[in-house]
């Protein structure tokens, strides 16, 4: 190892660490015990584990966005990195929320729902807001910008986990002509190799001299792929899993590079080799600092070269711990005293042994009953076997309450578990997908049935390396364990506790009152006290949950069974779902060949799906958007305006059955139309319910052009297409969108046929000659144009579609031809205003999904004497043809100097005033309201129960107070009700 | 997420494809003809079974094609896919080996990871 040494802060403290520590690590090299505080009740609390599983060490990186919650038992230090600690205040030391713990007794389970009912709105304005200030853990961060990616992988085989078993699996497949990927969480290889003295040789090598070879012979193989540093978060159906790669371990983030990869992997066999997590045993202030995990005391002095404490106090059930005691007496400590709950006839030889060569205090048929401290583990209290007490002075305490399978993916899954009551842990039993489980994982604990599980287990694959391991082991081989999930108190004070969940602050007795309260179903229990519903799952401590509910319930463990296990694994960073998703790449911004010159005449814009379309344009700096609208919409009725319809979806459709195929699309019938004319159309759903509208251009039987509303321009051609091939495909017609073939240019006003015959000379625009609702394609420069006379303003308007290379030319040419007429460029909310002073719809805005054509008084747009098209049969059905359906009116305010809200309610009563008495009755609701600057009043459309019979009738609109509006209902239609302006 | 073998293009990520409810619900010939009600359940009515059944989907972002496939769907399965117009494979030839995924009934929902002892 070099010795160079890395410095970083911990709260505002310089510390040295070793490169390649954890921060966990470094600040064990340096004597750190307190970490952090505890959720709810603020207890010190310090480094539990060594790994993922940790639920305590939760710190905050500042210098990484504030990145909040990161577990510093993973996450590995650089020089410069600046750390805090999370979730006290002023300090870590003297922390006031700590006055949680002395009011502790009061804060059991379900205290907060029991606790803030009332008074009316005081959870959200002072309950919720206090409680999150003094509960929680690490401040969000705040602006940041993921340079995060996403990559994705289709293999053959994955392998999750690069241990022991990872490695002989890989080594069968290394070389072969199967595809496969292995994934390791670690920055090594090698897994409880490299944490603990388990194993002396392999095949006669040191294990490190083996795990090298190993690891060159998979690396040098073309078929494997190694991924360091990556974790898979998540098993989904089917085969396919996601795994979070850190690209910056142990060195700070890079500006330029990806920090995260999200690993997308398709596989068509996945082997799980993700091992085992130890778990703990409850007894009295098990939270101290201080105490650890014997196996991840045991990882520390191995991998991470760091003696977290000399002379520990070990307290184990199983066989498990010799190795920690090895280890340690190998470099010369020795431990204060080694507590064993079995009884002596029990614990291996090899233990035992150990434990008379260097004399170290052996308590056989023994618990820990408690420890004691302020800020860190002081004394450890032993029940002997002779039921008497017993305190030894030590500083740490490791504790080892068995091993879990490390089931989390597998049941993710949808793996079936059972319990195995040799090693007391839940353990695969059936699978759902195409996984094989090697190792601890499928709750094989021996070294020695390990070659032959892997060769059983890959069998069914052909072609597969033959292997030859032999392991030499130091101590026992055969793993042993006695059930015990908690101790017993000897101490009835109501501050003492025994934690059963460590991030959550869950405490054995909160698990007691919530089964008394009735809570006894395992998934209810979890949601009552929160119990492992940390950010760490429970991962050391859910099963002697199970555990311990199974004993109060006096029920066998399997019938308690566990809680769903849910993706991911372990929290995943948002930036890294988000990936390249965000800013300006969340989702594409569609521009219309016009973009630049609306910029340049300070358009301000409006998102219509994904298109930019001028809202407005301003015409000075202070102009308002009342203003500039009013202005623009008195413009064009006075003389005339351009509005860029380029975003309007176009759909050509093409076939000898063409006619017979938008006849069965659209309500209108098409069969006596002439070529070269257009009409509007509407689209029904089969339910009768409007969906679209249009204008339908046909060119000839066999050729037509629609125009759909912008927003819906990909779902009308899906519609489209889905009854071309699944209802009629004996029909012979091909849809295609064009919708960015053309730009398309509305020109509306009176003025607007002087201004078309100035920039189109060799036109004809007469009446005679170019009717309304006519079109006709013509020879533009080097290229076709298409005018059609069609109007959504109720003046005589143009619509100009032209190719987008000649859209801007063109644009400019038609303002330079009409400087004497005073044309004026106008946005959608202009358009909008126009339309409804004609009470024309917007699909979307006056219809709902829930319109008839017959509810927007459109019957003349149906084709009554067609056989069929989409939607007929359901326009006779009963409730569709029911009076009181809501009808689109017209409404007039009476005071003509108010103005109407949109989506005001209609009613029938006047007096608002409270208290109300009985239910306000709702007619309909105002889907449309504009200032008309035309008529220089207010004009509303809306929707509301029986509205064809109300019209001439008084009605009032509610407001954001409780006043009322008078209106009078009128026909939907303000100005020209003969519409005489666009047939001028 | 699974894949769908689309029977134009191959084998895709599920996320390409969309949805098209349940298969062969033929538009009535002559809708004038029928009542309400026939009507009404040809619009609205669906059939949604834990198990085996015949559904659309259409490769929205690929080929745009519609085809029909045979799913099970409490295991998402996807038994056979086959083109438009081509007829259903009888139900009868599929085994259902396995029901739900944690062995949970056949009507409602259930979750549990754990096989009852």
């Amino acid at each position: 190892m070099t010795e160079s040494k890395i410095y970083f802060k911990f709260d505002g403290k310089k510390y040295a660490g070793n490169q390649g520590d954890t921060i966990a690590a470094a600040l064990l090299r340096n004597n750190v015990r307190l970490i952090g505080r505890s959720f709810k009740y603020h207890r010190p609390r310090g480094i539990y584990t060594c790994g993922i599983e940790e639920p305590n060490a939760l710190v905050q990186i500042i210098n990484e966005h504030n990145e909040p919650n990161v577990r510093a038992t993973v996450k590995k230090i650089y020089e410069g990195m600046i750390v805090k600690s999370q979730n006290r205040w002023p300090s870590l030391k003297t922390d006031l929320g700590s006055i949680n713990n002395i009011l502790s007794p009061i804060f059991s389970a379900g205290f907060y729902y029991k606790t803030f009912m009332g008074p009316k709105g005081f959870w959200k304005n002072v309950y919720e807001p206090l409680i999150r200030r003094t509960a929680g853990l690490g401040k969000p961060p705040k602006e940041f910008k993921s340079k995060s990616i996403h990559q994705h992988h289709n293999v053959d085989i994955i392998i999750v986990g690069g241990g022991l078993s990872g490695l002989l699996a890989a080594r069968k497949f290394a070389g072969t002509n199967y595809d496969v990927l292995m994934v390791e969480r670690e920055d090594a290889l090698g897994g409880v190799l490299k944490n603990a003295d388990k194993i002396k040789s392999i095949n006669d090598q040191p294990k490190d001299e083996w795990l090298e070879k190993t690891e060159r012979l998979i690396r040098n193989s073309s078929n494997i792929k190694i991924l360091k540093n990556t974790l898979v978060t998540t098993y989904n159906f089917s085969d396919h899993l996601i795994a979070l790669e850190d690209k910056n371990v142990g060195k700070p983030q890079d500006n330029e590079k990806p920090e995260l990869v999200l690993h997308k992997i398709r596989t068509k066999h996945t082997i799980l080799a993700n091992g085992h997590i130890e778990r703990f045993i409850t007894f009295r202030n098990n939270d101290l600092p201080g105490v650890m995990l014997a196996a991840s005391f045991e990882k520390y002095l191995n991998r991470y070269g760091v003696v977290p404490d000399e002379s520990p106090v070990i307290f184990t059930n199983n066989s498990s711990t010799y190795s920690l005691l090895k280890s340690l007496t190998d470099l010369g400590h020795k431990p204060k005293a080694y507590v064993d709950i079995r009884d002596q006839k029990n614990i291996e030889k090899e233990t035992i042994d150990l434990l008379e060569k260097f004399n170290i205090p052996f308590y056989p048929k023994s618990e820990i009953e408690g420890c004691e401290g302020q800020k860190e583990v002081k004394k450890v209290s032993i029940r002997t076997k002779k039921n008497q007490i017993s305190k030894i002075k030590t500083s740490m305490l490791c504790v080892s309450g068995g091993f879990n399978p490390d089931i989390h993916l597998f049941t993710q899954s949808k793996g079936l578990l059972k319990w195995d009551k040799e090693h007391l842990t839940f353990k695969p039993d059936r699978i759902f997908q195409k996984t094989i489980t090697l190792g601890s994982v499928s709750g094989n604990f021996s070294y020695e049935k390990l070659l032959v599980e892997v060769e059983n287990k890959l069998s069914e694959f052909e072609g597969l390396n033959e292997l030859e391991v032999k392991f030499e082991l130091n101590g026992p081989g055969k793993f042993q364990i006695k059930e015990l999930w908690e101790t017993k108190h000897e101490k009835k004070s109501l501050w003492s506790k025994s934690f059963i969940d460590l991030q959550n602050d869950v405490t054995t007795k909160d698990l007691r009152q919530a089964v008394n309260e009735g809570f006894n179903r395992i998934e209810h229990l979890k949601r009552f006290t929160t119990n492992s519903m940390g950010t760490d799952q429970g991962k050391i401590s859910s099963i002697n949950a199970l555990g311990i509910v199974s004993k109060i319930l006096k029920k066998d463990i399997s019938e308690v069974g566990t809680t769903t296990y849910r993706p991911p694994y372990s929290p995943v960073n948002f930036s890294a779902i988000a990936g390249r998703s965000t800013y300006e790449f969340y989702d594409p911004e569609r521009k219309t060949p016009l973009h630049s010159w609306h910029v340049k005449q300070n358009a301000v814009f409006e998102n219509v799906g994904q298109w930019k379309r001028p809202w407005y344009f301003k015409k000075s700096e202070d102009e308002t958007m009342h203003q500039a609208v009013q202005r623009e919409a008195e413009q064009v009725r006075k003389a005339a305006g351009i509005l860029d319809g380029s975003t309007l979806g176009k759909i050509e459709i093409k076939g000898k059955d063409a006619l017979t195929f938008v006849n069965l699309m659209y309500t209108n019938s098409f069969t006596k139309m002439k070529p070269k004319t257009g009409r509007y159309a509407l689209m029904l759903g089969e339910d009768g319910m409007v969906k679209d509208d249009g204008i339908v251009c046909k060119i000839n039987d066999q050729h037509f052009i629609v125009t759909t509303t912008t927003g819906n321009a990909a779902s009308v051609l899906a519609h489209m297409e889905e009854y071309a091939q699944t209802e009629w495909p004996n029909l012979n017609v091909y849809m295609n969108s064009i919708t960015e073939q053309f730009a398309t240019f509305n020109l509306s006003g009176p003025k607007s046929r002087v201004i078309m015959s100035r920039v189109f000379n060799d036109i004809d625009f007469s009446n005679d000659q170019f009717p309304f609702m006519s079109f006709n394609n013509f020879k533009y420069l080097d290229t076709e144009i298409r005018i059609l006379r069609a109007s959504f303003t109720g003046e005589l308007g143009y619509e100009i579609y032209v190719p987008p290379s000649h859209a801007l030319k063109l644009w400019q040419k038609i303002f330079i031809y009409s400087r004497d007429f005073d044309l004026v460029p106008y946005g959608t909310e202009t358009m909008h205003l126009l339309r409804a002073e004609k009470g024309y719809i917007i699909v979307g805005q006056d219809t709902d999904g829930t319109v008839t054509p017959l509810d927007l008084n459109l019957n003349w747009m149906i084709g009554k004497k067609k056989k069929d098209f989409i939607g007929k049969r359901s326009l006779t059905r009963t409730d569709i043809v029911r009076e009181t359906r809501k009808q689109l009116v017209g409404l007039v305010p009476i005071d003509k100097t108010l103005g109407i809200e949109e989506g005001q309610h209609v009613i029938e009563q006047k007096d608002l005033s409270l208290p109300i008495k009985d239910p306000v009755d709702m007619l309909g609701h105002v889907t449309s309201s504009y200032f008309s600057p035309n008529l220089n009043h207010s004009v509303a459309m809306a929707l509301i129960r029986g509205g064809k019979r109300k019209i001439g009738s008084r009605l009032f609109v509610s407001t954001e107070n409780l006043n009322t509006i008078a209106v009078e209902v009128v026909e939907p239609n303000f100005i020209d009700p003969k519409n005489e302006r666009m047939m001028l | 997420m699974f894949t769908i073998r689309c029977p134009y293009c191959g084998e895709r990520d599920q996320s390409e494809f969309s949805n098209g409810g349940e298969a062969h619900v033929a538009r009535p010939k002559d809708p004038e003809q029928i009542s309400d009600r026939e009507w009404s359940e040809y619009v609205f009515i669906r059939a949604n079974p834990k198990g085996i059944y015949y559904e659309r989907w259409v490769h929205t972002h690929g080929c745009k094609k519609w085809f029909n496939a045979v799913r099970n769907t409490s295991t998402d399965e996807i038994l056979k896919v086959y083109k438009m117009g081509e007829a259903p494979p009888p139900l009868k030839g599929f085994k259902n080996t396995i029901k739900t995924p944690s062995g949970e009934p056949d009507v409602g929902s259930g979750n549990f990871s754990v096989k009852k002892p």
